[in-house]
């Protein structure tokens, strides 16, 4: 008997994801590519493994965090004070020792596991809110309210668009990997029902416990990267309320649990504040709220459930205009 | 006398003041059939949750020939072979029914040959669903989840398989089908079953021994026509004065 299960990633479609990022790592050696927009890519490779990593506990487990930006401030600044001290550890290293700090950070949430749904998102923004204060206060490692200045070094910044694209790269296909594996079985199970995955031999807790230090990981990586980034960070802005928010919105917008989901949505986040910023900057979180209410209103699948259902009416049409020719 | 499987030893469970589980003391034999019958309320699916590690005793122990699993979470119970069923069939609904069997297979790995995934097709077969394998468990019947549910318990390859109300809540021609199935688990599988049920022709025929709770305690147990001639037993179903009625 033939049994649907999860199957190997397809080879043309690793083929194109291939293409694709060899392509987007040779656009600035080929083309002509302004800084503003090669600026912008970065953060979106940033957004899009952030959402991603995000979606792991919110789309795969169904675990919905509103406090993802403890993780993104706690390797964000583990990654300035480890470049900022009197031998300073080389970028790459901070960055990842910082995804790591996060990482272990992230377990924090490791006894509200028995909460689920809204109880556990509810839980998660008083992590996140008290990560906030905790660290905004605590001037010796942050900087308080005046932050952290990394020294700034132009050549560097240009280097990090690759950094970003190749953490891109891999989690995109951790992504893909995780979900067409048994490990992504199991968490669709666990997902569904957390007890009666356990009755057929689901260790639900060490899942969702490995999701989390995943998850927290890459965020926490993506922290780093921005701080090298951006020169400065602050504790305000790195752990704020509105950061966290952003994780979500990203995944919904593009749609929470499959894998484009996020990639889509990161990269509409970016370009439509990007927009939004520069045109009317005073109406931007108003118009983004509407599109937001929109999208879950009518699409609770975001972007995604859109594209789906064009795809559907373009083969209805098709089929209908198939029988008709036959008529 | 064939040789012990599972036994329990003054297995209880209180919540607050409610001693819902009383001081049980159960036996099961190896490829024996032990239904599990009782009013409702009686503390049947309690007592069921604590041997699979769903709740944690508050007294009282489990063995598992002869090692003692209780306290174990419920994840490990499956590893070490005591899978069970629920009454309200609890199908994972964005999984197929292949997947929903296949996150079974993954488990109770070294006690079955071949790979999870062969396991899962030849549980998917042996109950019957293998022509709605890449179907969701919503487009089953009744009597399809609960066959799915009796497809996720057998792929984790278990010694003990506990049923609850398997039977119940279908058709009687399904029932009987149901009822053949349990009987080919045991005969063909050589798995131990205890069976939680309300339909007596199915209890009484299927199982070599019963056992009787009411009221958290065990009241009576014995062969089927032992238990269904003990005064106490028609007493906790009828009340007293039922058996002369």
């Amino acid at each position: 008997m033939k049994l649907g299960w999860p199957a190997l990633i397809p080879v043309p479609a690793a083929a194109a994801f291939a293409v694709v990022v060899v392509g987007l790592a040779l656009m600035p050696v080929v083309v002509d590519f302004p800084p503003y927009e090669r600026n912008l890519f970065t953060v979106a490779f940033l957004m899009v493994s952030g959402a991603l990593a995000w979606n792991w506990m919110g789309g795969y487990l169904g675990q919905v965090s509103f406090g993802h930006a403890a993780m993104f401030g706690v390797g964000g600044f583990v990654a300035a004070r480890l470049m900022l001290q009197a031998h300073p550890t080389p970028a790459p290293v901070a960055w990842l020792l910082g995804g790591l700090a996060a990482g272990v950070f992230s377990l924090g949430a490791h006894p509200m596991l028995r909460l689920r749904g809204p109880y556990f998102s509810i839980a998660t923004i008083g992590i996140g809110e008290a990560s906030r204060l905790v660290f905004t206060y605590w001037e010796e490692f942050t900087g308080g309210s005046s932050g952290l200045s990394l020294p700034i070094d132009i050549g560097g910044k240009a280097r990090i668009y690759w950094w970003a694209l190749a953490l891109m790269a891999i989690v995109v296909a951790a992504s893909f990997v995780i979900r067409r594996s048994t490990l992504g079985l199991q968490l669709l199970a666990i997902k569904a029902d957390v007890d009666a995955a356990a009755d057929v031999g689901v260790n639900a807790t060490f899942y969702q416990d490995l999701m989390i230090v995943l998850s927290g990981t890459v965020v926490g990586i993506t922290g780093g990267l921005y701080a090298s980034f951006f020169s400065f960070i602050e504790p305000s802005d790195m752990f704020g309320f509105d950061r966290s928010i952003a994780f979500v919105l990203r995944s919904v917008i593009g749609g929470v649990g499959p894998v484009v989901g996020p990639v889509l949505g990161a990269i509409v986040f970016v370009l439509l504040r990007q927009f939004l910023l520069a045109s009317y900057p005073q109406l931007y979180l108003g118009l983004y709220g509407l599109l937001l209410i929109f999208i879950i209103l009518f699409e609770p699948l975001g972007l995604t459930g859109l594209a789906l259902r064009l795809v559907r009416a373009v083969r209805r049409r098709n089929r209908r205009a198939a029988q008709g020719s036959l008529a | 006398m064939t040789a012990q499987l599972l036994a329990t030893r003054a297995l209880s469970k209180s919540f607050g003041g409610l001693r819902a589980v009383d001081g049980i003391d159960l036996e099961l034999g190896e490829g024996q059939i032990l239904g599990v019958i009782g009013p409702n309320g009686a503390g049947k699916t309690t007592l069921f949750s604590l041997i699979a590690g769903s709740l944690p005793p508050s007294a009282g122990e489990v063995f598992l020939k002869g090692t003692r699993v209780s306290g174990r979470p419920a994840h490990k119970m499956v590893r070490a072979g005591i899978v069970r069923t629920h009454q309200i069939v609890r199908p994972f609904p964005n999984l197929t029914v292949a997947e929903n069997v296949a996150v079974a297979a993954l488990h109770g790995v070294w006690r079955a040959a071949g790979s999870p995934r062969a396991r899962a097709a030849e549980v998917i077969e042996f109950v019957g669903l293998a022509d709605r394998a890449d179907d969701p468990p919503s487009a089953l019947t009744i009597a399809g989840r609960k066959r799915l549910e009796l497809a996720r318990a057998l792929a984790t390859v278990p010694l003990v398989l506990m049923l609850d109300e398997v039977v119940a809540g279908v058709n009687p021609a399904e029932a009987m089908k149901l009822a053949a199935l349990i009987r080919r688990i045991r005969d063909e599988r050589g798995i131990a079953v205890i069976m939680i049920e309300h339909v007596m022709p199915a209890v009484m025929s299927l199982s070599d021994r019963v056992a009787v709770l009411d009221h958290g305690k065990k009241i009576a147990e014995g062969t089927p026509a032992e238990v269904a001639e003990n005064p106490l037993v028609v007493e906790a179903y009828l009340g007293k004065g039922g058996a002369t009625a």
